[in-house]
């Protein structure tokens, strides 16, 4: 059991996900990251969790994900199925990635085919579950099985019309006898009706159990995820949105994470010599926030490519999230101001990678946002993310929590130590007053505008804040053209000769 | 005439398995007065999971009509013979 432990509680990226204590029951980790960091390592080991929820909320690919995990650290595993067939169990989890199938062919798990045969009928009132538990005891001696999955046990209520009653009585007698195995069970029951609540479930079977729930909230939908009670263990204590996507359940620990990430004083250029020059001559800090505010028309998303090609160039890898333009738009539009992200995709010899990411920013809510975002920053590991415009999101979300998402995006960004650069489109009439209002989360802001002057448009740039390094304080007239982003210094001054 | 083959998987002898022990014998009794053989196999699933696990068993005592065929399957403790009769699609003429 103290292999075991560790096992579970020592992740392969070194963090401690388990808090200073140590004094935590033991557990049995799920293997789906986010999830076992809220469930303080993993389910509690040898003995039950109910996991509740209604369709679609992913149970059953909670569920699966617990029993390979356990197949794929050498824990032999039998999962009950009540409600989907053992092959459709199987084409589920290697969809997922998960391999059930060699482990059931190998021996190693074994699917019980509990679904109840319709067409049988019964006589009398009085019938027995004890063959359930026979099954169930012969496939956990047979595989020395250390984990049990029993998806979808309410359906049993009412498989045996006329014979209710005993089927009551003798579903008490299945959980406790559950309860007596002492093998680390997941349960998982459908939310309809009051199923946990007759039987007792929630409140004397199940060490620990966990909500699932879907919401729709100013029409989209979100997941969210609740741990409602664990004996003799810590576990967070907020909703937590996740995601089901072909890959899994993706859990975001959006608060509580006790990860810090070291500041660095590296800096790295933006792509733009005047900028950096504006900047101490080298840029910004590696790992820092720095957000590019303008309005239409000022060339935001050029220093954005800028900033993601120069990174490229000195071989890092850019995530480059768009979430207003297509791909091939942005390309096409960028390789008119003469920069070629298309090139920096196709990853030359030497270069780091550029990964361009439309996702657009209408039909999902802010906590899926904020989770797909996490996802590919996990998924890709660049040492750069663009997010380009981050007002896009923000559009959609009227109310009060768009400026704690962003917030929270960027700090969560932070604690994966990237460096993170935004842009915010200002409107004409904002007198430069940044709607999104996040200055507190960036470290470098830099403001770029528009102004007429007789017949011409001037475009100049400002740096409002830079932590922590030198800031120069002049206004940098620039211009975009074929080359990129030209600065040419003060206004009025280099270009006098010119007017 | 092929013989008629039940199977009745009961889960130890409980009061429930033995009254329908009692209540299946009762029955054979009735068709094999019409002439037809009844073949009974009795398996107590504690001693043998696998078997349990092979025909799907979920609720004993359950009665199997092997054969003949179509296969039927009955589960309680067969106190109501009519219904045993329907869901066996057997005939006391």
């Amino acid at each position: 059991m103290a292999t075991k432990q560790n096992a579970a509680m020592s992740q392969p990226d070194g963090h401690d996900y388990t808090g200073a204590s140590g004094t935590e029951a033991p557990v049995c980790a799920t293997g789906i990251e986010g999830f076992d960091f809220i469930m303080h390592g993993g389910l509690p080991a040898a003995c039950p969790t109910l996991l509740r929820g209604g369709p679609g909320t992913g149970k059953t690919v909670i569920s699966l994900s617990f029993l390979c995990h356990g197949l794929d650290i050498g824990e032999p595993g039998v999962m009950v199925t009540f409600d989907e067939s053992p092959q459709a169990l199987i084409r589920h989890a290697d969809a997922l990635g998960l391999g059930l199938g060699e482990h059931v062919e190998a021996g190693r798990a074994r699917i019980l085919d509990m679904r109840p045969d319709r067409e049988e009928m019964t006589s009398g009132e009085s019938l027995e579950l004890s063959a359930i538990l026979a099954r169930i005891g012969h496939a956990l001696a047979q595989t020395g099985a250390q984990r049990l999955v029993i998806d979808a046990i309410d359906v049993l209520e009412g498989a045996f019309a006329g014979a209710e009653g005993s089927v009551e009585s003798e579903l008490r007698r299945v959980f406790g006898w559950i309860r007596e195995r002492e093998t680390s069970t997941l349960i998982t029951i459908g939310e309809h009706g009051d199923f946990n609540r007759r039987h007792g479930i929630e409140d004397y079977i199940a060490d620990c159990v966990i909500a699932l729930k879907q919401e729709v909230t100013e029409r989209t939908m979100i997941r969210l995820l609740r741990v409602v009670k664990r004996r003799g263990g810590g576990h967070g204590t907020n909703e937590f949105p996740y995601l089901i996507s072909e890959e899994g359940i993706f859990v975001l620990p959006l608060t509580g994470s006790r990860l810090r990430p070291t500041p660095t004083r590296e800096p790295i250029s933006t792509g733009v010599a005047g900028l950096d020059g504006m900047l101490g001559q080298a840029g910004i800090y590696r790992g820092a926030t720095a957000m590019y505010s303008g309005q239409s028309g000022t060339g935001k998303t050029t220093f954005a490519a800028s900033f993601a090609q120069a990174a490229c160039e000195r071989g890092e890898d850019v995530l480059y999230l768009s979430f207003e333009e297509g791909a091939e738009e942005l390309m096409q539009n960028q390789r008119s101001v003469g920069l070629d992200l298309q090139g920096c995709t196709e990853n030359p010899a030497g270069a780091g990678k550029l990964v361009l990411e439309p996702m657009l920013a209408a039909e999902t809510g802010w906590e899926e946002h904020l989770l797909r975002i996490l996802r590919a920053v996990r998924q890709y590991r660049p040492s750069v993310v663009i997010l380009d415009p981050l007002s896009a999101l923000s559009h959609k979300i009227a109310d009060a929590n768009s400026k704690a998402m962003v917030l929270r995006l960027l700090s969560l960004l932070k604690v994966e130590g990237v460096t993170t650069v935004a842009t915010e489109l200002l409107s004409d009439i904002s007198g430069g007053e940044s709607p999104l209002d996040v200055s507190s989360a960036v470290d470098v802001w830099v403001k770029l505008r528009r102004e007429e002057r007789g017949d011409t448009l001037h475009r100049l740039l400002t740096v409002v804040k830079s932590r922590g390094m030198f800031t120069a304080d002049y206004l940098n007239e620039y211009t975009l053209s074929d080359r990129g982003v030209a600065t040419h210094g003060r206004p009025g001054k280099t270009k006098d000769g010119e007017q | 005439m092929t013989a008629i083959v039940l199977r009745l998987y009961i889960a130890g002898k409980t009061a429930t398995a033995e009254r329908a022990i009692g209540n299946l014998r009762r029955l054979i009794t009735e068709i094999e007065e019409t002439g037809q053989r009844v073949d009974l196999e009795i398996v107590d699933i504690l001693e043998q999971p696998q078997l349990a696990e092979d025909e799907r068993i979920l609720a004993t005592p359950v009665v199997i009509k092997k054969l003949p065929e179509p296969l039927r399957r009955i589960a309680g403790d067969l106190s109501a013979l009519d219904q045993v009769l329907i869901g066996l699609d057997l005939q006391v003429r």
